[in-house]
């Protein structure tokens, strides 16, 4: 287990707060007018997907998680869980679902994912940066709307919801930025 | 109103009447400087000024208009305030910070720090009707989150925030060797060159700050000790504590203000303390100002101030999650540092 001074912590990056690891999700150095600099962080427990903010004194030691990656693949939603399985000895593993937050929805069948381990035990799964899906409900653009809603929701094959320009139609194939959720563009 | 872009004239315009309407004056004083205010963390942008006959001159862009300001209290011209810009370098540009921002100060003379809070209650008030007309104000949403912003608003002293939040009475927080090891039982990483100030201000941001979200209310924090006393005066009753408060509201702090420290002898000590902790953190140093002193020689009325990043007001009234969103041109924009 390495460490590094919590003048340092910078998200994605797994952490041990209080013994259990966590996956920082923000973090924000402050010099306050008056008094010490501090390091405001907020982070995920990566067990329980439960969201937490501390502040660290900038130079205190943080223990950092060993991680190791493995390429899964998503087999179905369970409930509260998430299921992968290993292709090659078919073993599977659950994540909680809060660890997904609003990226649930862009999980596609049978695709793969990188899966961080902490020994044992997943910690979390790496995004690819783009996901293509089709486009299951759309509504016909409305002739002279365009400069109040240059943008419609449209509904995709996972259930998800995106904002996507008016020429979107059912069945389009679409390209979504996993991060921020935006329609980046049409596939094909 | 709904731009956020353009509301920052409005909140601006409030600020100016509110003010104006308590008899005070608008000030203006000088962003680029020869010597800027000492705040032991901060960072200062440096530049040369320079004339065509070849003098060069260090200069700085203010960190705080404060010390102008009270140069110009010492003139007796009575209750002041202005509006200008501040700079701070080295810092993260986040949601609640920019390194270019408007600071709003206001000084009261013959006042203390309890008619600021008074001030603050109402100045906020008029900030957030002016942008939003119909507000209600006993049911003010920001983010999501519903706050009752009906006056008089909690008011925490610090060693009671303390005992209430953390179970740490006033000896206790006082004392470095028994407040470090309250911190290390509750869990707190204390290591040998950990100091009292960094879990003072850590035991306040994960103790005390979530307990005053959880009022649903703004709430002034008042009576740091003595040692966060800043530019503020002692209090006559209990010198351990000093009459300064910060004002917190959704997990943002909006202000500072001081019961304004007088003594030219303690504030040369403060200056000299403040001197040493910029060199041993290897900031950029610069002399004391004298004139501020001279002027505190010379005499200044009774006065309590208060600084207030009008950013973040703009960001309360606009219902913005981020600075940036209230800025035409964001400064993680401009230099291209998004993230």
């Amino acid at each position: 287990m390495s460490s590094l001074s919590a003048g340092n912590i910078a998200k994605g990056m797994y952490i041990l707060f209080k013994g259990q690891p966590f996956l920082v999700t923000r973090a924000d150095f402050m010099a306050p007018g008056k008094g010490s600099a501090i390091m405001r962080v907020r982070f995920k427990n990566v067990d329980t997907g439960a969201v937490q903010d501390f502040t660290y004194k900038t130079s205190e030691t943080v223990e950092t998680v060993d991680v190791d990656k493995k390429e899964m693949q998503f087999l179905y939603l369970d409930g509260e869980e998430v299921v992968f399985m290993d292709p090659r000895s078919f073993e599977q593993v659950s994540l909680p679902k809060a660890f997904f937050e609003d990226k649930i929805g862009f999980l596609t069948a049978e695709g793969k994912y990188i899966v961080l381990w902490n020994d044992d035990k997943p910690i979390g799964v790496i995004f690819p940066k783009n996901v293509t899906l089709t486009v299951t409900e759309a509504q016909d653009a409305v002739a002279g709307n365009r400069v109040n809603a240059p943008k419609k929701q449209v509904v995709v094959e996972t259930g998800a919801t995106v904002f996507a320009p008016l020429f979107v139609k059912t069945g389009d194939r679409i390209v979504i930025d996993v991060e921020t959720g935006e329609y980046l563009s049409r596939a094909n | 109103m709904r731009n956020k872009l353009l509301a920052r004239e409005t909140v601006i315009d409030a600020i100016r009447s509110y003010l104006k309407s308590q008899g005070m004056r608008e000030v203006f004083t000088p962003v680029l400087v020869p010597i800027p205010s000492i705040e032991p963390n901060l960072d200062v942008f440096e530049t040369t000024l320079t004339t065509s006959k070849g003098a060069s001159h260090r200069a700085f862009l203010t960190m705080s208009p404060e010390y102008a300001i009270k140069k110009i209290l010492s003139g007796g011209v009575g209750s002041v305030f202005e509006i200008t810009r501040a700079f701070r370098n080295n810092e993260e540009v986040s949601a609640t910070h920019n390194p270019e921002f408007t600071m709003l100060e206001w000084y009261r003379v013959e006042a203390d720090y309890t008619h600021i809070m008074r001030d603050f209650e109402q100045l906020f008030i008029s900030v957030v009707s002016a942008v939003n007309p119909d507000v209600d104000l006993a049911k003010w949403v920001y983010q999501d989150e519903t706050y009752n912003l009906s006056t008089p608003w909690p008011r925490w002293s610090v060693a009671e925030a303390f005992y209430t939040s953390c179970g740490i009475n006033a000896d206790t927080l006082l004392d470095e060797k028994d407040l470090l090891a309250a911190a290390k039982q509750k869990g707190y990483t204390v290591e040998e060159t950990t100091t009292w100030e960094e879990i003072f201000y850590q035991l306040i941001f994960n103790e005390i700050e979530p307990a005053m979200k959880k009022t649903g209310q703004p709430v002034f924090l008042y009576d740091y000790p003595a040692s966060q006393a800043s530019l503020s005066r002692k209090k006559a009753d209990d010198p351990r504590f000093a009459e300064r408060f910060e004002v917190f509201l959704a997990g943002m702090e909006l202000g500072n203000c001081f019961s304004e420290l007088l003594d030219e002898t303690e504030q040369r000590a403060r200056f000299e303390a403040d001197y040493k902790a910029r060199q041993e953190a290897g900031k950029t140093l610069y002399p004391l100002d004298e004139d501020l002193l001279l002027a505190l020689k010379s005499g200044l009325p009774t006065v309590s101030g208060i600084a207030v990043g009008v950013d973040r007001l703009v960001m309360l009234a606009t219902n913005a999650a981020t600075i940036a969103e209230t800025l035409f041109f964001p400064a993680a924009e401009l230099f291209d540092q998004k993230g």
